[in-house]
């Protein structure tokens, strides 16, 4: 058995859902633990799964592999961090202000779609059937429209809900179509048989267009991005958190079981159609953060601009591993900006780029970490984001697209344009007043403590980059990438 | 453990000691940092000793090597599937440049005796930046290099932003994004040089020995070069560093001009020249030019500036010109000189700043026009100054001439992929920037020191105090020494540049 992880996440699910039908209100307090108690068990589960090694469960059409693993240390990663920083708002802790609306409430419902959205993500990168692949891209995007709505009686939040149902169902269909079409040219619903099988054509082209239709929409890329600055917006934040970095994750592991099983003998033709795709993502991405006042929009756009950078990777066979580590350096350290940004709007209502103003000097602690955390997304070193960035750039350099290596890296001297002016904010202009400093709760700085070690850990400790690589370079020749890891 | 590694963990723990200190009491801070950064003062100049001692010791035939001979090396594996190393040592140059480090940045803390205004992060910031620096010059492993040399430019940002003043933002911002541009020019270059050596390894000295093809070096170099040329202040794209100069607070512009635009001289030298000598010999001309006009262009600017620091700073890109004009010049000698001219420059630029600094604080102004008869009142910072500037328009007997009369030479020598008539105009037109700089810095001085006093004020100043003597007085005496017996830096880059020369 090779399933217990997700075993243990679905149970946590109908545990908290009953915890809500059964338990007095009073006691739902204890939803919270235990849904991080189970996260907590299945990330320990994944971890011992990888050092036991590979393995397969009902009749090869379940698969855990390095990659697999990989994958969901990430999501675990981010439903346990989203766990913590949405403790605040359900336990009823932010300041009121009038014309916001702040409320967070069916706690156990909202942990239970949170978990069953990350187990479809789980799910995702396990499967190896077409069919499941799809369905579990669903279980990995529906619960969304329905976080992204979580306060019904907030027009923002249900426009941004309406808006993402919409152009997500929209990019599903494109998807199955895709989907399709490459079943009909291959013949089979098995992922390996099909890139076996497939050659490259005309109408493989259109598959390969129509699923990066919706693979962009997953992950924000330029032209499919439209929702993400609104959505952000709209939704509760620790929900826009999660959608930054799990549903990211989720589109990226969809990628990868399609483009390296299904369509690994014909991926370095389409290599330059996805450079095009890549510049186009950063440079807008980054371009129009610029001109943000609102830290949510703000980081919509920054979302998109990592997104770009992320799938340089598929530009050489050998790219794999540092797209499954940037993965998991964009979660933690998104995790900490994030972590910034709800603690600061939970405590004072404030969410404009000015009002971050003398952060510095009521709280210097939460500047530094909110300082590391965007300088990280800069890729500055000695953080993890430089590292990872510069592995991602090493792959489009080896491909040949100096271009987009040019490209990319004046893409993040503008990113650190805008990541600094919420820098300068903090640290130079002077404050509000003479603010007290704000206190934050034990889930928040929680939070914030892990993700900032790991931001820093990961970028620093060789450990975690060489075992991806080790694991990704046997998952590359299983998939047999034509060219295959450089040797 | 390598020795080179406390180079980088003394200032870091430092920082972290600064960080530590209570709140209320910021004046042991500065004690903290003094300390530290006096303790790396003396290990860096322990090391060049011991450096001297190993190069002689080794012995043997250097004239005919053509890979730079590293010395304190040190070794760990890092990310090893794509081969990068935590791979230190240092050959003379580097040595060189750690030792004008360590007194830039131990009199930079004297300089800033009296920042009282968030001490903490001031200290903890600057001994960061100092910490990226050391890294550069310590680093044998490109990766690392590029590492460190981000880690120097970001702290910048905050340093101006903070603590600087006038257009503090504008500059902090401009100076932060030319400077990145720069370093993803550079990131380009290095990533193309790293695959077509086979992705390997990013060791400096094993890069080197790979044969780039003529068309990977044609289009690579000019994208080293003017990456690292930004942070050298190469013309055109020199223009944060007037702004950026200007605004910084003193210990920062100490640093920044004394060591930072250095990194860009050291990088050129290190990754451009070294890596790729035929795309140097092919793009030698086109750089000449503009270092060139970087020479004369500074001069001529820096006449026209009423504000000490944007004159200095002017100074500072010509001075700084002479730099990546002997390294254009593809010989022994141009090499030579413009290591030399890094450190002396270093030394006097600094000296520059911290000057200005201590006589801003005093007067209030740095308005050349508002300024006069200082020296009847502060006669130590007058001197001081007068020696700074002598140093700075070549005076013999102070290390700008020696500095300055070996780059002329290597541009005179010339070399045999340039013609020698274009070769030596563009020497004779550098030269004469000499005689501009002696107008400008003989004005200039004249009219705040000498003279009847403008201000009433102005006889109330009060002359150099403690720590500021101490400040001065280490760095005039680098000056003289540099100056009146310069073998004691040439022997030290001597054998580290020959490797070098040998290339061409």
């Amino acid at each position: 058995m090779y399933i217990q992880p997700e075993i243990i996440v679905v149970v946590t699910a109908f545990a908290v859902l009953g915890m809500e039908m059964f338990l007095p209100p009073r006691q739902r307090v204890l939803q919270t633990p235990v849904c991080l108690l189970g996260l907590s068990i299945a990330l320990a589960a994944v971890v011992y799964l990888m050092i036991q090694g590979d393995g397969n469960f009902l009749g090869g059409q379940f698969l855990f592999d390095g990659v697999a693993g990989w994958f969901k240390v990430s999501f675990l990663l981010a439903g346990l961090l989203t766990v913590l920083l949405s403790a605040d708002l359900l336990n009823g802790r932010f300041k009121i202000v009038p014309g916001q609306n702040r409320v967070l409430i069916h706690r156990g419902e909202f942990y239970t779609v949170v978990l069953f959205n990350l187990v479809g993500s789980m799910f995702l990168i396990s499967a190896t059937n077409l069919i499941n692949l799809y369905v579990c891209l669903e279980l990995a995007t529906i619960p969304l429209f329905a976080l992204v709505a979580w306060r019904r009686d907030d027009p923002l939040s249900c426009e941004a809900g309406l808006k993402y149902i919409i152009l997500g169902a929209t990019s599903s269909a494109v998807v199955l179509f895709g989907l399709g079409l490459l079943y009909g040219l291959s013949g089979s619903v098995d992922l390996f048989t099909m890139g076996d099988n497939l050659s490259f054509g005309p109408a493989t082209k259109l598959a390969i267009a129509m699923v990066v239709v919706g693979v962009g929409f997953k992950l924000t890329l330029v032209p499919f991005h439209m929702w993400a600055a609104d959505v952000y917006r709209g939704a509760p934040l620790p929900v826009a958190a999660y959608l930054s970095v799990a549903s990211k994750a989720a589109g990226l592991a969809f990628m990868f079981q399609l483009f390296y099983r299904v369509l690994g003998n014909v991926l370095l033709d389409v290599s330059m159609a996805l450079a095009v795709l890549a510049a186009v993502t950063m440079t807008l991405g980054n371009l129009v953060a610029v001109v943000q006042a609102n830290v949510k929009r703000f980081m919509a756009f920054s979302a998109i601009s990592q997104a770009g950078y992320l799938i340089m990777g598929f530009l050489d066979p050998s790219g794999a591993p540092s797209m499954v580590y940037y993965m998991l350096v964009y979660v933690v350290t998104n995790m900490v900006v994030f972590g910034v940004l709800v603690f600061y709007l939970n405590e004072t209502g404030r969410e404009e780029i000015e009002d971050y103003r003398g952060l510095s000097r009521t709280n210097p602690w939460i500047a530094l970490v909110m300082m590391l955390g965007l300088f990280s997304l800069a890729g500055i070193p000695p953080l993890s984001g430089f590292v990872g960035k510069f592995f991602l750039f090493s792959v489009a350099s080896k491909a040949g697209f100096h271009w987009l290596v040019a490209v990319a890296a004046v893409n993040s001297t503008i990113s650190l344009y805008y990541y600094l002016r919420i820098v300068r904010q903090m640290y130079i202009e002077p404050g509000l007043g003479d603010d007290p400093p704000i206190r934050a709760s034990a889930s928040i700085v929680t939070a914030l403590a892990v993700s900032t070690v790991l931001m820093v850990v990961l970028g620093i400790v060789p450990f975690f980059y060489e075992t991806i690589y080790e694991q990704t370079h046997n998952w590359i020749a299983v998939a047999g990438i034509r060219g295959g890891m450089a040797e | 453990m390598s020795w080179l590694s406390l180079l980088i963990l003394i200032p870091f723990a430092t920082a972290l000691a600064v960080v530590a200190t209570p709140d209320s009491k910021w004046y042991v801070r500065r004690w903290v940092a003094l300390f530290g950064t006096g303790v790396v003062l003396a290990l860096s100049l322990v090391m060049s000793v011991s450096y001297m001692q190993a190069v002689l010791q080794r012995g043997g035939d250097a004239s005919m090597l053509t890979i730079s001979q590293m010395e304190f090396e040190q070794s760990v594996p890092w990310f090893k599937s794509m081969g990068i190393e935590y791979h230190v040592g240092v050959d003379g140059i580097a040595m060189a440049m750690i030792v004008l480090t360590a007194i830039i940045i131990f009199t930079g803390v004297l300089a800033s005796w009296e920042v009282k205004e968030r001490s903490r992060e001031f200290y903890a910031f600057l001994l960061v930046l100092v910490t990226g620096v050391f890294g550069v010059f310590i680093s044998v492993d490109l990766f690392l290099f590029f590492l460190f040399y981000e880690v120097a430019v970001l702290p910048m940002y905050l340093l101006i932003g903070v603590w600087g003043t006038g257009r503090k933002e504008y500059s902090a911002m401009k100076l932060t994004l030319m400077l990145m541009v720069g370093s993803a020019l550079v990131l380009v270059g290095m990533l193309a040089l790293y695959h077509a050596a086979g992705s390997q390894t990013f060791d400096l000295n094993k890069l080197a020995m790979v044969d780039y093809s003529r068309d990977l070096q044609q289009w690579v170099f000019p994208c080293v070069f003017v990456g690292f040329g930004v942070l050298g202040a190469l013309f055109p794209f020199h223009t944060w560093s007037p702004d950026g100069h200007a605004s910084a607070p003193t210990a920062v512009s100490m640093l920044h001009a004394g060591v930072l635009m250095k990194l860009g001289g050291y990088g050129v030298l290190r990754v451009a020249v070294y890596l790729m000598p035929e795309g140097a010999k092919q793009w030698a001309l086109f750089f000449l030019v503009l270092t060139t006009i970087n020479i004369v262009y500074g001069a001529y600017a820096a006449i026209r500036q009423t504000d000490l620091k944007y004159f200095t700073a002017y100074s500072s890109v010509s001075h700084c010109g002479f730099v990546l004009f002997g390294l254009c010049s593809l010989n022994l000698m141009g090499f030579k000189g413009a290591v030399i001219q890094m450190f002396s420059h270093g030394i006097m630029t600094g000296l520059f700043f911290g000057l200005i600094g201590m006589v801003y604080g005093r007067s209030k102004t740095r308005d050349l026009t508002k300024m006069g008869g200082l020296s009847k009142r502060i006669p130590w910072l007058a001197t001081s100054f007068y020696i700074a500037g002598l140093a700075s328009l070549g005076l013999p007997g102070l290390s700008g001439f020696v500095a300055e009369s070996t780059v002329f030479l290597g541009g005179f020598f010339g070399n045999p992929w340039v013609d020698s008539t274009t070769m030596r105009i563009c020497t004779l037109l550098a030269t004469s920037s000499i005689v501009v700089t002696a107008v400008y810095v003989l004005r200039g001085l004249s009219r705040v020191f000498q003279g009847p006093m403008t201000k009433s004020e102005f006889s109330q100043m009060q002359d150099a105090t403690i720590p500021e003597k101490l400040c001065t007085g280490i760095l005039v005496a680098t000056l003289a020494v540099v100056g009146m017996y310069p073998p004691v830096l040439i022997d030290l880059i001597e054998h580290a540049i020959v490797p070098i020369a040998n290339r061409f």
